[in-house]
């Protein structure tokens, strides 16, 4: 119950309050990408949860035995991107293999949604945030239900947001933008906000 | 040298094809990251350091290695560059700014001017105009990426970097990520408009210098 509990904990903190799109804006570029479709809001989620917790696992068994030596923090990136290029490639054979059908789904796309902000930063995070190792594979699954979180909100606005409504110059990109930003300000709520 | 071809290499990334303001392919760090001018300059050189010198070797692979192993090798690539790059801001900046600026100088690493650009655009290109064409990218990065710090440091802590300027006005939501996407976003809107503007301005120049005919009209235009 209480292993449950800190996996709770850890993607509810993932979801809404260290919200990978809201809060600490990584990948929102791949996001608008995605909120193009339902199917590729639905599609690169997945893959970012499938990645993110397999990652984070493996970040976890890293990060705990090599964490005090010197300049961990600056090989940090290439120990993680390795990480993420070794469950890319992996999992990239086991669906070829046995899912071809689902291989041909994904792959225009796959590679966009493994190498992103949104999967290395939530390593970054996990490493920050989750104490143990269920912490990180909480975390890893909370960003990747972030991600959908924002994405939906995203495709459910994406017709009004490119409708000639708004002005030609503030169109698609820019709109966007100051969208994400607004919902972004309303998730402050959870945490509060205090002026200095 | 082709000069209009040069420089029409180096404005497109600049302006055309701005990767914050105009395509939008990276615009975390500079929402998030970029919340002074310090951060804001540390982001801008360990990106100009990791894209260019990235770029430059990722130019070099082999284009009938796959892609599936060919996204890989530039990621690691630049993962590897990283490491001089890092070094290279702390002696510029020290390690205080390295520290503010947190998860959002690794993440640069996977950026899609690397990743994208390269097999989109740079593989068709020679060596040296591919330099240029980066360089264009990378300035326009690093122009928007200052210009936001800028603004975030005048209206949130009246300075920039320690030279103090008495504003008189204090926004400190700026600092937060919502009023990165809001300012980043409303950036974005006057730059398209501008470069509309512009652009029609310089359609209608070309339109009126075009020659006028015998019969005093002007040529058909071409379908």
């Amino acid at each position: 119950m209480e292993l449950f509990a800190s996996l709770f904990n850890a993607a509810l903190l993932a979801i809404f309050l260290q919200n990978s799109i809201f809060e600490r804006a990584l990948g929102p570029n791949i996001l608008i990408y995605a909120s193009r479709k339902r199917e590729h809001v639905i599609g690169f989620s997945l893959v970012i949860i499938y990645s993110t917790t397999l990652s984070s696992i493996i970040a976890w068994v890293l990060d705990r035995n090599f964490s005090s030596w010197e300049y961990f923090g600056i090989v940090t990136p290439l120990l993680y991107i390795l990480v993420i290029s070794f469950i890319y490639i992996l999992s990239l054979i086991l669906v070829w293999r046995f899912l071809p059908k689902v291989f041909g789904k994904i792959k225009t796309y796959v590679h966009l949604s493994v190498f992103n902000c949104s999967v290395l930063g939530a390593l970054f995070l996990s490493s920050q945030f989750g104490e143990s190792l269920i912490g990180y594979i909480g975390f890893g699954v909370g960003t990747g239900l972030g991600f959908f979180l924002a994405g939906y909100l995203l495709y459910i606005a994406h017709p009004r947001l490119n409708s000639e409504l708004v002005p030609a110059a503030f169109r698609g990109l820019p709109i966007t933008l100051v969208y994400i930003g607004i919902i972004s300000l309303s998730l402050y709520a959870f945490v509060g906000y205090a002026t200095r | 040298m082709n000069i209009p071809k040069t420089k029409a290499r180096l404005t497109d990334g600049l302006v055309r094809q701005n990767i914050v303001l105009m395509s939008g392919l990276l615009i975390g760090p500079v929402i998030a990251g970029a919340t002074d001018f310090e951060s804001a300059a540390a982001i801008s050189v360990v990106f100009s350091l990791v894209t260019f010198f990235s770029v430059a070797v990722c130019r070099l692979l082999p284009r009938r290695m796959v892609y599936t192993v060919r996204i890989i090798a530039y990621a690691l690539i630049a993962s590897a560059l990283y490491i001089p790059a890092i070094l290279a801001c702390q002696f510029l900046l020290g390690e205080e700014v390295i520290v503010r600026a947190g998860i959002y100088l690794p993440i640069l690493v996977i950026n899609h001017v690397i990743l994208s650009k390269t097999e989109t655009r740079f593989f068709h290109l020679s060596y040296f105009q591919m330099l240029l064409d980066a360089l264009g990218y990378i300035a326009g990065f690093v122009i928007v990426c200052l210009l936001t710090g800028i603004i975030r440091d005048i209206l949130v802590n009246s300075a920039i970097g320690s030279l103090s300027i008495e504003t008189g006005l204090s926004l400190p939501a700026l600092e937060t990520t919502f009023g990165g996407f809001i300012l980043v976003g409303v950036l974005a809107g006057i730059c398209r408009a501008i470069y509309n503007k512009l652009t029609m301005n310089n359609e209608q120049l070309a339109i009126n210098k075009e020659p006028v005919g015998d019969d005093g009209n002007r040529p058909a235009e071409e379908t």
